[in-house]
């Protein structure tokens, strides 16, 4: 895992507690396991939080504009097909502004492996309302509780004819690691949604710490039942 | 052969080495699309993606120059607005990359099919931060694919963002051309994706290294992004210059406009900027001593002025040919009316 490891000089930015440590922990663990070298993989994100993880990792990365990963990595992908090109980023940035990319990158099945690590706010800008926030929970910008629901990521990419959409959560690495293997291996668009927590900006402002918040998340989600099936309160995956 | 401008600039494109294009339809510059679409049959290593929108369209090139491709896109005023952000990133990533922009009357949706000059400011200005572009202005089908090829080296030699600013007359302007050229074809300068462990970010940043509460390190990132562009521009010193001995007015035009005052060069001296970014500073210092009156014919309500007159620190009155009516004679009439 070594060889994958944040750059020595970088100094990261991700608050204790963070959701993050073990998405991207996972990631790089997953790499060393099947065997990519540095020269594999590159990694392009978004930005935000997640964002910066494009440069914390020792391949060829690059961190884009705000909700433009997904075309940079599909001019990138369509350059160098023998390349394995993976996005990470957040809820915000992928299915909030850069929301009209996603739609078309997973029509057109670019074989693209996208993480999304879906902690439900906007972390780095101090909690405001993303695309995923549960309704009724509160934050900056809804201080009585979003009156609006959720956006439904597998039914937008399950829509499509060809997909692969997985979801997981932060509270089990080994779940999180199976279901990147399982996207990496599949040939084509592939969307894994890793149910996240910010601790700081999203439970600090309602009074949930980072272990009360994974509590709320292993009540809420349990592991998929039936193989081809996937409950929205379920961690699993479906694909065509 | 007879092809259009916009022909041309795709022929350009082809010979200059590009085999990546990103594009989203508009008009007046979606030929450009379709006769790269055209050329790809016989050429596969041609890549083609037509994407959602336009800010996808830029930021494709980006990706796929990164990928080690020399990579272009061709829009017209709204899809260059959308694009500026992107612009910005290649900028910042110091990427090269081709924007092909056939100018159409604005703001927003405006006269779509129809001749403009209106978006010179926006090469500069449109995205945020201090920027600058190389910027090339050709007013002739065969000098749009020389221009298309010039656009290509300056990038891959300064890293940066090169703007081809061509405008609905230019592009839908049909003319003889011949496919041949003697520009030596510069090199791409990046190695692709997957050849080493490097970080791009728009982030202030060294060495890939973020580093964004530190003044003095901005100071060196925009130095190190900017002065290649500067340097670079040097050796493109594109301009024509037709002196009046008999005349004491320099009328400056550029692209389609100075194909109308180009008629009238028995009566004035013309000056016509190829390069109009960075501005031809010295030439226009030095050649404009020479003349009492200044007279700039362009295709929007002062835009070139005002970059011209910090240039030159003196007066230059200016004829507007906006709406996208161009009518000789009265754009005559207007130059003889400041004379008098």
């Amino acid at each position: 895992m070594d060889k994958y490891n944040f750059k020595k000089d970088v100094k990261q930015i991700w608050c204790p507690g963070c959701g993050l440590y073990s998405v991207f922990n996972s990631l790089i663990k997953v790499f060393s396991d099947i065997g990519w070298s540095n020269k594999d993989v590159s990694i392009v994100s978004g930005i935000g939080c997640t964002g910066r993880a494009a440069g914390y990792i020792n391949v060829d990365s690059c961190h884009t504009t705000h909700g433009r990963a997904l075309p940079v990595a599909e001019g990138l992908k369509l350059s160098r097909p023998e390349l394995n090109v993976v996005v990470v980023s957040g809820d915000g940035d992928l299915m909030g502004i850069g929301g009209n990319h996603l739609l078309h990158t997973a029509r057109r099945n670019t074989n693209i492996k996208v993480i999304c690590n879906a902690n439900s706010v906007y972390g780095m800008t101090g909690g405001q309302l993303s695309p995923q926030t549960p309704k009724g929970t509160k934050t900056v910008t809804t201080p009585e509780g979003s009156p609006y629901n959720p956006i439904n990521m597998q039914g937008i990419i399950s829509s499509n004819n060809d997909f692969f959409y997985a979801r997981s959560a932060v509270f089990d690495p080994a779940h999180i690691q199976e279901m990147i293997k399982r996207s990496l291996s599949w040939n084509g668009f592939s969307f894994l949604e890793i149910i996240s927590i910010c601790p700081t900006n999203l439970g600090g402002k309602i009074g949930m710490t980072a272990a009360d918040m994974i509590k709320r998340m292993k009540e809420d989600y349990h592991y998929q039942e039936k193989e081809g099936v996937l409950k929205t309160n379920e961690l699993g995956f479906i694909h065509s | 052969m007879i092809v259009s401008g916009n022909e041309a600039i795709t022929f350009g494109a082809i010979d200059a080495g590009a085999t990546y294009m990103g594009g989203y339809p508009i008009t007046p510059s979606s030929d450009i699309m379709l006769y790269w679409v055209r050329e790809r049959k016989n050429n596969p290593n041609l890549l083609f993606l037509q994407t959602e929108d336009e800010i996808s369209a830029i930021h494709s090139i980006i990706g796929a120059a990164l990928g080690g491709r020399k990579s272009f896109t061709a829009t017209s005023g709204p899809g260059f607005s959308l694009m500026q952000e992107g612009i910005g990133l290649a900028y910042a990533y110091r990427v090269p990359v081709v924007i092909v922009n056939a100018q159409r009357q604005g703001p927003s949706t405006g006269m779509p099919t129809l001749f403009s000059q209106d978006n010179i400011l926006q090469t500069q200005w449109g995205t945020h931060g201090d920027h600058i572009s190389i910027v090339f202005s050709p007013n002739s089908v065969q000098e749009c694919y020389e221009m298309a090829i010039h656009s290509f080296n300056a990038a891959c030699e300064s890293r940066s963002p090169v703007i081809l600013l061509s405008d609905g007359a230019i592009s839908m302007l049909y003319e003889t051309f011949e496919r041949k050229h003697n520009i030596p074809i510069s090199e791409f300068p990046i190695e692709p994706f997957g050849s080493e462990t490097r970080h791009f970010t728009g982030l202030t940043n060294v060495n890939g290294v973020p580093d964004t509460k530190n003044a003095e390190s901005y100071k060196k990132w925009i130095s190190e992004i900017t002065m290649p562009i500067v340097e670079t521009s040097k050796k493109y010193n594109f301009y024509e210059y037709k002196k009046n001995s008999k005349s004491n007015t320099l009328l400056i035009s550029f692209g389609f406009l100075s194909r109308v005052t180009e008629e009238w060069e028995k009566e004035f001296s013309l000056f016509r900027p190829i390069r109009l970014f960075p501005v031809l500073e010295d030439e226009l210092l030095k050649i404009s001593k020479d003349y009492e009156n200044i007279i700039l014919v362009e295709g929007n309500y002062r835009q070139y002025k005002m970059v011209l007159e910090a240039t030159l620190k003196r007066e230059i009155k200016e004829v507007s040919v906006v709406g996208g009516s161009i009518k000789p004679s009265d754009i005559y009439q207007e130059v003889k009316n400041l004379l008098k």
